[in-house]
């Protein structure tokens, strides 16, 4: 085989010009696989630690009977005695904390103006410390007494209501046995969430004042719990669970990935994305190889026939046009390969700030993954898009009449 | 001066043709190349083809090569009807047992002298250290020793011409054809190349069928065979005298 790659690799440089052209096609589309892979890794990693600190943690445990029932109907169960259940969980070594989450609505007045919220309640420290919360203040500061009458608002609520830090609400609700109950509390910040939707609505207030305001203390929807390390999600999921199971405290423990749909979703429109750019660069990189191959091929006609008169099989002739093919992918991959590392590390040095991801609220500084198995699928999609290039310049010169090959001019 | 008999006798048939007829269509027109095309050849013969342009010898040389199949006819070669030969056993046939030497030389440019020879053994499989000391071999036969290394446009007409022969006899043929093989060469290098045609002829015993009109190749071969509008129209073996 060696000597057919020599002859593949001498014909490769003899049109230099030709080579270089279509070579640099297959750097740019290697660089382009290995970079975007990258890009798009990062993004899927700002987007997860968005998304896990936008639910304030990793893990969220549920009510038992929350079993099988859908996000609402499981968002009317409360948990009993979550500081008992939090004691547990904390045990855990990989776990960093555990908020209980009180989720409830009504109405929120100040003055003559009122308008409906969607109100969380919870430790305001844990909640500085685990969500994008703290992250979202554009006025005021954010909740510091865990006992206080105090309340955040979303921006698009407190404009709704003409409301300011500072200000003094009326934050009403309904309680679990229907009665009608109020608590005033000041504006201590007015918050930007990014999605205008749930900007609207947003309100949060300690835990201690939402149980009083519902009447339901030691109760919460749900004991968000935050880790160490992504990668603990899975296994602490099911420890946590086997154990409370076994101190007679069943709850339902859901993952942050079972949680986010939106993250499920862009996710799968970004590779969706991906792959169609794969798919259109693909097929560029075999057109223009494929056209450099069946210029080759017509330009070596006389010698095809000198070839086959000698007594060269149809296979080896094909073999020798493949092996250009493949020879070109593999050396533009590896020419690729190091462009791309290198592009990696001045944009990486760069310090480009890019906006935030869907659902972020701050932006990042660029950053590009290596992603060893982005140059391995690289290497493997430039060396098979040149194989399928040079597939039919090669059948064409394998078919060749040798007669007519000799009389060609 | 002309071809002599050879180490073997030439009298064994190793090629026959008998009534071998290839048209061609050129648009609508039906062009005779071949007709009803009779001829035998011997081991270790030394013939040629003669004719005007357009009279059917590379046509008939292309068909006694193998390299084409007629229209109707037979073609034994060594006593076996190859006419129905399939492309594999048709290319095996052209590796294994003929050379080919071409008017245009036709050697691959990026190999090297030693290689564009050691090509004809590449493509049987042989190992490397095999092809590289036959190729070396067979330069210095004709005369190229000291030149393996010299790519193709390094090398004269002459020179290269001389490639293609070492590369036709390479794999040690019964019959090497050679369509128009002066045609390109001034007449001092056409002169030395066929003075090394006859001295291979003579010492090995190859045998030679040429396509030609130079009168050098027709005043040397012991046979003629006269070729008009596609048809054998002559036949003349030198030690006859047949011929004018």
């Amino acid at each position: 085989m060696s000597r057919w790659v020599r002859l593949a690799a001498r014909n490769l440089r003899r049109h230099a010009r030709r080579t270089f052209l279509t070579g640099s096609i297959v750097v740019v589309g290697f660089v382009a696989v290995t970079m975007t892979s990258g890009f798009v890794s990062q993004t899927f990693s700002s987007l997860k630690a968005a998304t896990i600190r936008g639910t304030g943690g990793h893990l969220r445990l549920l009510d038992p009977r929350a079993a099988g029932k859908t996000d609402d109907e499981a968002a009317i169960l409360l948990l009993d005695d979550w500081q008992g259940l939090a004691a547990i969980v904390k045990k855990d070594p990989r776990v960093v904390q555990a908020m209980p989450k009180l989720s409830f609505f009504g109405l929120v007045a100040k003055g003559e103006k009122s308008a409906a919220y969607i109100g969380t309640g919870t430790i305001p420290a844990l909640e500085r410390n685990a969500s994008l919360a703290s992250d979202t203040v554009v006025s005021g500061t954010f909740l510091s007494n865990p006992d206080a009458d105090e309340v955040m608002l979303g921006s698009g609520l407190a404009r709704a209501l003409g409301a300011k830090a500072g200000d003094l609400v009326t934050v009403m609700a309904t309680t679990p046995d229907g009665a009608l109950n109020a608590v005033d509390a000041s504006v201590d910040a007015v918050l930007s969430y990014p999605i205008k939707e749930i900007d609207d609505r947003l309100l949060f207030l300690p835990y201690a004042v939402a149980s009083k305001l519902l009447r339901s203390e030691g109760k919460a929807n749900t004991l968000v719990v935050l880790l160490k390390d992504d990668a603990d999600v899975d296994a602490t999921a099911r420890d946590l669970s086997r154990r409370l199971e076994a101190k007679g405290r069943p709850v339902v423990v859901k993952t942050w990935l079972e949680t986010a749909a939106f993250y499920r979703q862009v996710k799968l429109l970004y590779i969706a994305i991906f792959f169609f750019m794969g798919l259109v660069l693909s097929t560029v990189v075999i057109l223009a190889a494929a056209n450099t191959m069946t210029m080759s091929v017509f330009e070596r006609t006389r010698e095809i026939g000198t070839l086959l008169a000698i007594g060269m099989e149809r296979g080896q002739i094909r073999t020798v046009f493949l092996l250009e093919g493949v020879l070109l992918g593999v050396v533009g991959s590896a020419v690729g390969a190091a462009a791309s590392f290198v592009l990696r590390l001045i944009l990486n040095a760069s310090g480009i700030m890019l906006p935030p991801p869907p659902g972020g609220t701050r932006g990042n500084v660029l950053h590009v993954d290596f992603i060893p198995l982005a140059y391995g699928l690289g290497f493997a999609i430039m060396s098979l898009t040149l194989l399928i290039a040079a597939w039919w310049p090669a059948r064409r010169a394998a078919r060749l009449n040798p007669v007519e090959a000799l009389g060609h001019v | 001066m002309r071809a002599t008999d050879g180490p073997y006798t030439p009298r064994v048939s190793i090629l026959e043709a008998r009534g071998l007829t290839k048209t061609y269509h050129v648009g609508s027109e039906k062009v005779v190349g071949v007709s009803d095309a009779t001829l035998a050849l011997e081991a270790g013969s030394f013939t040629v083809l003669a004719g005007p342009s357009g009279s059917g010898k590379t046509t008939l040389l292309n068909l006694l090569g193998v390299l084409d199949q007629p229209d109707s006819g037979t073609l034994l070669f060594e006593g076996h009807d190859v006419s129905g030969f399939g492309e594999r056993a048709r290319a095996r046939l052209r590796r294994e047992k003929l050379g080919f030497v071409f008017q245009a030389y036709q050697l691959v440019p990026v190999l090297s002298a030693e290689e564009n020879v050691a090509l004809a053994l590449w493509i049987r499989g042989l190992p490397e250290e095999e092809c590289a000391s036959r190729a070396c071999m067979a330069l210095a036969a004709v005369g190229l020793a000291g030149l393996e290394d010299r790519r193709p446009d390094a090398l004269s007409g002459g020179q290269r011409q001389r490639v293609a022969v070492a590369r036709a006899l390479v794999g040690e043929p019964v019959l090497i054809l050679a369509d128009e093989p002066t045609a390109s060469l001034d007449s001092e290098t056409a002169k030395h190349l066929l003075d090394l045609f006859e001295e291979l002829h003579r010492a090995r015993g190859v045998a030679f069928l040429f396509s030609s009109h130079d009168p050098r190749i027709v005043e040397r071969a012991e046979r003629r065979i006269s070729l008009q509008d596609g048809r054998v129209v002559a036949d003349d073996r030198a030690a006859t005298g047949a011929r004018p």
